[in-house]
């Protein structure tokens, strides 16, 4: 997403990426390690070919020195997204999707592109989705209210694109709701 | 010095590159003052160096090692980089690649005096290797690793022989070193004064000693193991002895398995290995036999074994031809086996240029005449090649012409005697960032990134801009920061690189900044080289130097052909350059032994018409001396190259020895830039005499 001069100010894409990070998944480690114990807690022990749970932080810096296998969670597949995107195109509304899907996959995609299957068709699919959803939160802005703003299933990034701008937009329009109501009364 | 043999040669009690490596990571663990400094690796300039260096930086940052890249130029910066590195408290690793074999790392002008806890792994593919550090043991020789290819098991002769002439004492081992290169002739010597020390007891005195009789008790231990044996051998063991070592050192220089191989070899013990690493050392093999540093059928031997990893590695392919040559998918960094021509850069080039520029063609046809040339014309006409198309770039020839190309040449070649036309080799694919680049085509960029990166001045010519295309004249001038400007836009300090150059030039005055640029020049292409491995954008944007730099060097080699340059001597042939266009980009050892190698490949068969006396081998290829003339030095800088009988066929190169014996007999003042032996930097007013001594060399 290009940044601009609005969003600079709020959180960025890799921080939220950071905070994305935190999240377990599951790998295939292919080193043994015993249960240790982390600042955000305890994980391990490490037995190949055992599965295991790590934060994603963590089975990034394995699989970058070449020392585990990253199973893509459930949603990352061609099939699981496909039923989305006709989804998403089909209805108003904004289809599930896990809160944090965008930075997940983009983790993922970049570091363990290989343990994923069909790489490019999911890549392709994430922009259609992106795509189909950027359009809804467009539509979205014309109903825009100043009381009340209910986007169900809106994800991470998504939101945190549109907080700045509809932040201010709608104190903007807390203000012209009043100052109209005050004058009309005075 | 310890040699450890490669892993198949290994056993319980000989460990092998994992054990060492494994040590490696045992001492970086556990000493509590790690640093960036604990591992230092020095690197030679050369492409298969520095993809060694790559692929064992990788295998460091998978293990979480910290570790020191620093390239060297030549002897003389691995001594001022020695002086350095005995500063350094937390040094406790240092490895050397493709430098230091013929050191003599032991003593004390080297590695001998450093504190115990260091280990020096040499890992080199110039043979021949110092027998000293092969062989000597104790506490001091244990430090010094050499890292062999199982040629070291076949030097039991040498070893007996050294083994002999080192622990007894010798009257006559002087005639050992007079031929050694320098930096090993004062070593050797060095050490075999301190042997000879204490035979004041043997009753041969020793005309030639030149220390004349010193009578220290060094060395009394060693003697008094001694005394069960015989203390003095008979002469004609001694001799013959001495001889052998002689022989060892004397015979010229050759190489043996290449930097990159070897830590292949490392990474399948680990069992780490991957395409990564796999690409990297076929590049290093590449190198090596493009360069004519390791005959056809070394590289067909050592070819095999990548071909079968090539083909665990990678996925198989689809049957069809035409996939075999692009990426299959955005995610396709995969390694294909390919039939490679001989031609330089073919499918960057116009066909017509391809073959124009490289020398096994420019020898067969005569490309520096005109005639030849339109044997060139004829050859591709015949081929059904029309005119236009050869001088189109390859990517935009007619796809039924690539198709059929070397079906084509097959067929018509051999008329021209152009046989063997074509050579195994990979290339790689890099998704659909780009083409695949072929193994020979990287080499050449790496090297020409490493040769011209920076340092001189370079035209390269934009497409399109021949036969008047949109862009009228000529080329745009090659610059490193320009080149990659459009990726780093942020990083460039206000004002441009421009500034902070002319401001490093101002600091130290004119002299110092000059001579820190100089410094500076090799370092940066090092890097550019470095980087250019992983980035495969870099890697093409250097293709276009590449290309101006054989250009060039065609440009020379035609006109020193063509103005009868060539001196022929008895036992070779000299070539002196004092003027001409790209003067100083000959100033450069790299190209200028790359002009060297064109030479010799392209007077192969030929001006061997004089008759040579019928004593000597009838056909015989000349080696080939070339100077070029360095203005601002005020020097020559000289490469001797030995040229072989056949194409894909290598001699040994004895120019070393020679230098080191005209230089000795002449008394010029001379310099070895390089770790290359065979080039040697000679001072202005020296280079006539020089010359005169190097022709009348008795041995040689």
């Amino acid at each position: 997403m290009a940044l601009s001069v609005s969003l600079r100010s709020s959180v960025t894409p890799p921080e939220l990426e950071l905070v994305a990070s935190e999240q377990l998944i599951e790998i295939i480690p292919l080193i043994s390690m015993d249960k240790t114990a982390f600042i955000s807690g305890a994980y391990g022990p490490l037995r190949p070919p055992a599965k295991c749970k790590l934060p994603i932080w963590m089975a990034t810096n394995l699989k970058l020195k070449k020392k585990c296998h990253i199973v893509p969670p459930a949603w990352l597949n061609v099939d699981f997204l496909q039923d989305r995107l006709t989804r998403e195109t089909s209805q108003p509304e904004f289809c599930a999707m896990p809160f944090r899907f965008a930075e997940i996959a983009k983790i993922i995609l970049d570091v363990a592109s290989d343990d994923v299957e069909n790489p490019d068709k999911i890549r392709s699919l994430l922009k259609d989705l992106r795509e189909a959803r950027q359009a809804k939160s467009r539509e979205g802005i014309t109903k825009l209210d100043h009381s009340e703003l209910s986007l169900p299933n809106l994800c991470s990034m998504e939101i945190n694109e549109i907080r700045p701008f509809f932040i201010r937009s709608m104190g903007v329009l807390t203000q012209l709701t009043r100052d109209p109501a005050a004058a009309g009364d005075a | 010095m310890v040699f450890i043999p490669p892993p198949q040669l290994a056993s319980a009690s000989r460990p092998s590159y994992g054990e060492a490596y494994a040590n490696i990571l045992a001492a970086h663990r556990r000493s509590p003052l790690t640093s960036a400094s604990s591992v230092i690796m020095l690197v030679a300039p050369d492409v298969d160096a520095v993809c060694a260096a790559r692929m064992l930086a990788d295998l460091f940052k998978q293990d979480d090692v910290m570790h020191r890249i620093i390239p060297v130029s030549g002897i003389a910066e691995l001594e001022r980089m020695r002086e350095e590195l005995t500063t350094y408290s937390e040094l406790h690793t240092l490895i050397l690649i493709n430098m230091g074999a013929i050191l003599d790392l032991p003593s004390p002008a080297w590695f001998g005096e450093f504190s115990t806890k260091l280990t020096v792994h040499v890992i080199d593919s110039s043979r021949p290797q110092n027998l000293s550090s092969l062989f000597l043991g104790g506490e001091n020789g244990e430090r010094i690793i050499i890292w062999d290819d199982g040629e070291t098991e076949k030097l039991e002769e040498e070893r007996k022989a050294w083994e002999a002439l080192m622990y007894e004492p010798e009257p006559d081992s002087d005639e050992d070193d007079s031929d050694l290169e320098s930096d090993g002739a004062s070593e050797e010597e060095d050490e075999e004064e301190d042997v000879g020390g204490d035979y004041e007891d043997d009753s041969s005195p020793s005309g030639k000693r030149r220390s004349g009789g010193e009578n220290g008790p060094r060395r009394r231990k060693r003697r008094r193991t001694d005394e069960g044996r015989p203390l003095r051998m008979s002469h004609a063991d001694r001799d013959r002895y001495s001889s052998i070592i002689n022989k060892h050192y004397t015979l010229g220089t050759w190489h043996g398995q290449s930097a990159s191989g070897t830590i292949y070899i490392l990474a399948t013990v680990l069992e780490r290995v991957d395409s990564d690493l796999l690409w990297l050392a076929i590049l290093g093999l590449t190198h090596q036999y493009i360069t004519t540093r390791i005959s056809h059928e070394e590289y067909e031997k050592y070819h095999s074994i990548y071909y079968d990893e090539v083909f665990r590695l990678n996925p198989p392919l689809p049957a069809d031809a035409s996939s075999r040559i692009k990426s299959l998918h955005p995610d396709d960094q995969s390694i294909r086996a390919t039939e490679e021509l001989r031609f330089m850069l073919f499918r960057h080039w116009t066909l017509y240029d391809a073959m124009y520029h490289s020398s096994y063609v420019a020898s067969k046809l005569g490309i520096w005449k005109e005639r030849g040339r339109k044997r060139l014309s004829g050859l591709l006409a015949k081929m059904g090649f029309s005119i236009p198309q050869t001088q189109q770039p390859y990517s935009h020839m007619d796809m039924d012409l690539k198709k059929h190309l070397r079906s084509k040449l097959e067929a018509i070649a051999p008329e021209y005697g152009l046989v063997e036309l074509s050579y195994s080799s990979f290339l790689r694919c890099f998704g659909y960032r780009s083409q695949p680049l072929s193994a020979a085509d990287a080499v050449e960029a790496i090297s020409a990134l490493l040769d011209v990166a920076g340092g001189v001045r370079m035209e390269v010519e934009v497409e399109g801009t021949r036969n008047g295309g949109e862009w009228f004249g000529g080329g745009r001038l090659w610059d490193l920061q320009e080149r990659w400007r459009g990726e780093e836009r942020e990083n460039i300090p206000p004002g441009g690189g421009a500034v902070k150059r002319k401001e490093k030039g101002n600091e130290g005055g004119e002299e110092k900044g000059e001579e820190r640029e100089k410094v500076q020049w090799w370092m940066k292409n090092f890097w550019a080289a470095y980087d250019a491995l992983s980035n495969i954008n870099k890697l093409r944007s250097a293709l276009p130097l590449s290309m101006s730099l054989h250009r060039a060097i065609i440009r020379q080699g035609s006109s020193i052909i063509d103005r009868q340059d060539i001196r022929t001597m008895r036992n070779h042939r000299v070539v002196v350059l004092t003027e001409g266009p790209d003067l100083a980009l000959f100033s450069h050892p790299g190209v200028l032994s790359r002009l060297a190698l064109w030479l010799v490949d392209a007077l192969r068969d030929r001006v061997n018409g004089q008759s040579l006396s019928g004593r000597k081998s009838k056909r015989k290829s000349l080696p080939f001396v070339v100077a070029c003339l360095n203005e601002k030095a005020g020097s020559y800088v000289v490469v001797g190259v030995t040229g072989a009988m056949d194409f894909g066929d290598v001699r040994k190169n004895e120019f070393g020895l020679a230098f080191l014996d005209a230089k000795e007999r002449c008394n010029a003042r001379t310099r070895h830039g390089s770790f290359d032996t065979s080039v040697i930097e000679i001072n202005q007013a020296d280079i006539k005499i020089f010359l005169e001594t190097l022709a009348e060399d008795p041995e040689y």
